[in-house]
């Protein structure tokens, strides 16, 4: 198969997933005939249908409201939130009833929800968001966000075929990333993968990170640092094995994400290896994100987002403890 | 799937059935085709689950319950729409529809575990096609929008009432519901009970306009309607499905009615409403215009009217010695069970350390 | 027939109590279920409580006017064919008794220590308790058998690294045991362990690898005391101790060097960018150095801040490891109280200089050819004569004086 890029691959997942259950609805703001603003749903609707594919009048708390109406009818609904900003507005739909409905009716909600999220992109203000973990703390919810297009094509499959509601993140500035994808490879929620084996330290990323994470590894070998990377994939659940058989090794861990540091998903990381893996320390785990500031004008996005010389610098810091 | 905007007003059966004012016309209400039996089943419905309110709100003074929200005085809406209805129509209800929720067959004593601390849902939403209770305001109506949207593209006949009070009407999202219902043309019934009160802010200060004639804006008909009339609120809402059957789209009945109780059994209404007007709408109870107009038609005599009350006696006296009775589920069952259908590996874990956590105690 | 008492339950969402207005029974009367017992009001509303079974009022347990704390007896009923409560099957881990949520108020709630499992039993306190390293540097001695007090730590601020551990492992020759010493008569051995074998492991390693020479001087604290007399009439009385810290760390950015060390495996200085100053503190367990970080970037109101929370924490024991680590330079005092003027501090490694101050109090002094009593303190410097050589010490002692006597804060 041709190198195909985190958007097609998305697409193809959506088209395949669309083709293998007649249950699956894609709808949301601009995906039908215009095929969605990253084009990411394009031509899906020409192939399955205005019944199927179909635009929303714009007002994300009722697209998701609606999901939760035509779950509850049998469908499986696969709504899409133009950008990362624009999520907050269906907050109260997404934790009230989306996490909670089969807890009061023990029905199940089908639902998978996807956010482009994460900046990079030169965008304005509410496009660069890194929402995430608003969705982790909700108990109902699972929240995956991939790295790579074959991961991003597998785990859609996983998400739109779980029974419970799924928070789908795309990584917006890897649209473009091309890889050749497997279709037939399977990725379950909740596993993680180790991107690039090492000793030193494990970096622990998800989404945009990922990549970053990789080529701060690059530059640390050059200074015969070894770093391992492990690319969540699945925020919740998280796989907590793979990130202590790291530990293992490494002993020392740096998370790295593009949401604000303080209250961010790293601090659940953190959290959690010093519950299940305190004796596997030798430095505190560092964490490496986006100030604790509003996403910045463009311009500025560069110096507010986690870089390789923030991610090394983390690795020195946590090297340093003896 | 959206269709171009359908021209307004153009097929609206429900308001040739009524006066301006929103009455009932005569010859709409003798040309319903309920028998006797069925017209003395609706009053029977109003009494038993005014006797449930008040059983409610006694169970809770006595503490078997943490709170109840009485719906005194709105039970010609609970009863109408609902008989109004095919079975299989789904029902999406706030938080004080427990009257629908019987007329539905659903288990008072069953439904009371909800308010006893016990359940979050403690019936099948698919056995009585009846919505879990709604709390935060007006976002079930999305629900109820989407849920039809979904009949329209099953092809199949059923439609869907979203009911809601008039506080719910300046939500964002029972707005976005509206517009939402308009274009995709779905076949639900909007219901606003118009109770005059959300809480203690009083309907003049909750909107400046009318809510019937804000459904033109989205597209279809609306209608204010005389809420404490049982068979005004059954003609309405009957006509109003019949026309989304029949693939015609939804429709906006604001069913005037008064909140005779308080918000909640938390609440006290005397801080902020008068009681002359308590007096006004006490006038105008739906359940005594009805036996009255039933006796003036002979289809309730004193006997059957006796053999009700008893009726409703006997029920309170088992919704109060089996809500006792209920059993409450472990633990363990109460709080992960229907979390997840499909539960990943730490949130079972969660689960077991509680569960451990409890033996012995 | 059986007596019931009826408790006042939480009418209200998280209510504690009710003033009960009226009753509306009488004792000896009788009362059908749901008829009314009484009014309550609540903070809330007034509301009528409506009474759970039918039976004659064996007793009020409550006058109008009085407070009822909700769980509390309201009326006893002699109950007629009373369904003796019918008690719900208790569920595992839910209430027992759930028939009536009485008591269910916003005091009420499981009780402490009914669940409480046996904790993991806290080991005995460690020797060298104190030794700073990791975790995991913890579990790998744990493993060799290696006690970490006996390292002496090769990582930042004395840490004992994996290295450490993994050397000590595998020593070229182990040393035999020391033998059991036998107590003599006269004496008595006090096993040493904690922060008293912190300070000597310290200490030694001080003076046996820092070559280390101390100078002295006497400042004139005329100045001193009016800034401080002048802070205090601004509402805020401070110890000395900021005023010393502020003319220290301005007189160590002249002379960078004093904060710095000497880095034994490169032979090299290590200069150091901010000012992590330790202040010496003496508490009941020992000397600890609790470490005032970047005092360069503070000001006089922050320092006392944060060396008065610094020594209060180092005294309550409530401090972080990281909070006595990493210091640059230290300050300590000598003779606060008593006719002790100064002493010769010893270098907390690997530092390059401590400075110690002693009591400010009235002493003669010669201005202007007269002498004169004059409030006035000695200091004395401690300092790495690698680093630092006597001359450029006391240049630095006496610039340090020269900042205290002009200290205008």
């Amino acid at each position: 198969m041709e190198p195909v890029t985190m958007a097609k691959a998305i697409n193809l997942s959506l088209r395949d997933a669309l083709a293998g259950d007649e249950q699956v609805l894609v709808f949301g703001e601009d995906v039908g005939t215009l095929g969605g603003v990253f084009r990411i749903t394009d031509g899906l609707q020409k192939t399955f249908g205005v019944d199927r594919v179909f635009d929303t009048p714009l007002a994300e708390s009722t697209i998701i409201g609606i999901a939760v109406g035509l779950a509850l009818r049998g469908f499986r609904p696969v709504p899409e939130i133009q950008f990362d900003g624009f999520v907050y507005s269906a907050f109260d739909q997404i934790v009230s009833h989306v996490a909670k409905y089969r807890n009061r009716s023990g029905i199940s909600m089908p639902i998978t929800i996807r956010i482009p999220f994460g900046g990079h992109i030169g965008a304005v203000e509410h496009h660069s968001e890194s929402p995430e973990a608003y969705f982790t703390h909700t108990a109902g919810l699972k929240v995956v966000a991939p790295a790579t297009p074959g991961d991003a094509y597998a785990l859609l499959r996983s998400a739109i075929a779980d029974p419970d509601p799924v928070i789908f993140f795309e990584p917006k500035a890897r649209y473009y990333m091309k890889e050749e994808i497997n279709p037939s490879l399977e990725v379950p929620i909740g596993s993680a993968r180790v991107a690039r084996e090492g000793s030193g330290a494990t970096v622990i990323a998800y989404g945009p990170t990922v990549s970053l994470a990789l080529d701060a590894a690059s530059a640390a070998e050059k200074e015969n640092i070894s770093l391992e990377v492990i690319d969540l994939r699945s925020l919740s659940p998280l796989d907590m094995p793979t990130i202590l058989a790291s530990l293992q090794k490494t002993h020392r861990a740096v998370v790295v994400h593009e949401a604000p540091v303080f209250g961010g998903f790293g601090g659940e990381i953190a959290a959690r290896i010093s519950d299940d893996g305190f004796d596997l320390l030798e430095a505190p785990v560092a964490r490496v994100g986006g100030m604790d500031a509003p996403y910045p004008p463009s311009r500025y996005e560069k110096l507010y987002l986690p870089d390789v010389d923030r991610i090394l610098e983390a690795v020195d810091v946590a090297l340093a403890y003896g | 799937m959206a269709d171009v905007v359908q021209v307004v007003g153009t097929d609206d059966p429900v308001r040739p059935l009524f006066t301006a004012a929103g009455e009932l016309k005569a010859d709409a209400r003798s040309g319903l085709g309920l028998d006797a039996a069925a017209l003395r089943d609706l009053y029977k419905k109003m009494i038993l689950i005014r006797r449930a309110d008040q059983e409610a709100l006694n169970l809770q003074r006595q503490g078997e319950l943490g709170l109840w929200g009485q719906y005194l005085g709105q039970e010609a809406i609970h009863v109408g729409a609902v008989a109004a209805l095919e079975p299989n129509d789904w029902i999406f209800p706030s938080y004080r529809e427990f009257g629908m929720a019987m007329c539905r067959g659903v288990d008072p004593a069953e439904m009371l575990t909800w308010f006893r601390g016990l359940s979050h849902g403690p019936w099948d939403p698919r056995k009585y096609a009846f919505a879990p209770l709604a709390v935060p305001v007006a976002t079930q109506v999305p629900h109820a929008v989407g849920f039809a949207m979904g009949s329209r593209l099953r092809g199949s006949d059923d439609v869907v009432l979203g009911t809601f009070g008039d506080g719910a009407t300046s939500k964002g999202d029972w707005h976005e519901a509206m517009n939402f219902a308009g274009v995709f043309k779905a076949p639900v019934i909007l219901l606003c009970q118009n109770n005059h009160w959300a809480i203690s802010v009083p309907l003049a200060k909750q909107t400046a306009g009318s809510i019937a004639e804000r459904a033109p804006g989205y597209g279809f008909p609306g209608i204010r309607i005389d809420g404490n009339d049982v068979l005004g609120v059954f003609a309405a809402v009957r006509a109003a499905a019949e026309r989304a059957r029949r693939g015609d789209g939804p429709y906006l009945i604001e069913a005037m009615t008064y909140r005779m109780g308080a918000h909640t059994s938390s609440d006290d209404p005397t801080r902020y409403r008068l009681d002359s007007e308590l007096q006004t709408w006490s006038a105008k109870d739906p359940i005594a215009r009805y036996r009255s107009w039933l006796q003036g038609q002979g289809h309730l005599d004193d006997a059957a009217a006796a053999a009700i009350d008893r009726a409703a006696d006997t029920m309170a006296e088992q919704m109060r010695s089996r809500l006792r009775a209920a059993v409450p589920a472990p633990a363990g069952e109460a709080i992960f069970d229907r979390v997840y259908e499909r539960p990943p590996g730490p949130f079972i874990e969660e689960r077991e350390e509680f569960e451990a956590s409890l033996e012995g105690t | 027939m059986a007596d019931q008492t009826f408790r006042l339950p939480d009418l209200g969402e998280g209510l504690t109590e009710a003033q009960l207005v009226t009753w509306r029974v009488q004792e000896g009367g009788h009362v059908e279920v749901n008829e009314p017992l009484c009014d309550v009001e609540t903070a809330k509303a007034v509301v009528v409580i409506p009474s759970p079974w039918a039976g004659t009022i064996q007793k009020l347990h409550a006058r109008p006017g009085e407070s009822v704390a909700v769980g509390s007896a309201l009326v006893t009923i002699a109950a007629e064919g009373a369904p003796a409560a019918v008690e719900p099957r208790p569920a595992e881990g839910v209430e027992a008794t759930p028939s009536t949520l009485v008591g269910y108020g916003a005091g009420a709630g499981p009780q402490a220590g009914s669940r409480r499992r046996a904790r993991v039993a806290p080991s005995a306190p460690q020797a060298g308790s104190d030794v700073r390293a990791a975790p995991f540097v913890r579990q790998l001695a744990k493993e060799k058998g290696i006690d970490l007090a006996r390292l002496t730590g090769s990582g930042p601020g004395g840490r004992i690294t994996r290295a450490d551990v993994e050397g000590a492992a595998s020593p070229p020759a182990a040393a035999a045991p020391a033998p059991e010493p036998t107590p003599t008569d006269g004496e008595r051995r006090i096993s040493v362990v904690g922060i008293r074998k912190a300070i000597a492991r310290q200490m030694v390693r001080s003076v046996s690898t820092i070559p280390q020479f101390t100078e002295f001087a006497v400042f004139d604290a005329t100045n001193l005391l009016a800034a401080r007399e002048r802070q205090k009439q601004s509402g805020r009385s401070l110890t000395p101790l900021p005023y010393f810290i502020v003319a220290l760390v301005k007189a160590v950015r002249a002379f960078p060097l004093m904060n710095s060390s000497w880095d034994e495996a490169r032979d090299e200085i290590v200069v150091k960018q901010p000012i992590n100053l330790g202040i010496a503190v003496n508490t009941s367990q020992g000397l600890l150095v609790p470490v005032l970080r970047g005092a360069d970037q503070l000001d006089l109101s922050a320092i006392a801040d944060q060396s008065a929370r610094l020594i209060e924490g180092a005294r309550a024991g409530t401090l972080k490891p990281g909070e006595m680590s990493g210091g640059t330079i230290t300050i300590t005092n000598v003779g606060a109280s008593g006719p002790v003027e100064t002493g010769t501090p010893i270098i907390s490694p690997p530092e390059c200089c401590v400075v110690a101050f002693g009591a400010i109090k009235p002493r003669p002094m010669v201005i202007d050819g007269e002498v004169v009593a004059r409030s006035g303190a000695w200091i004395s410097i401690s300092v790495d004569h690698r680093i630092v050589d006597g001359a450029l010490a006391t240049e630095f002692l006496t610039a340090l004086v020269g900042e205290l006597e002009h200290l205008h804060a």
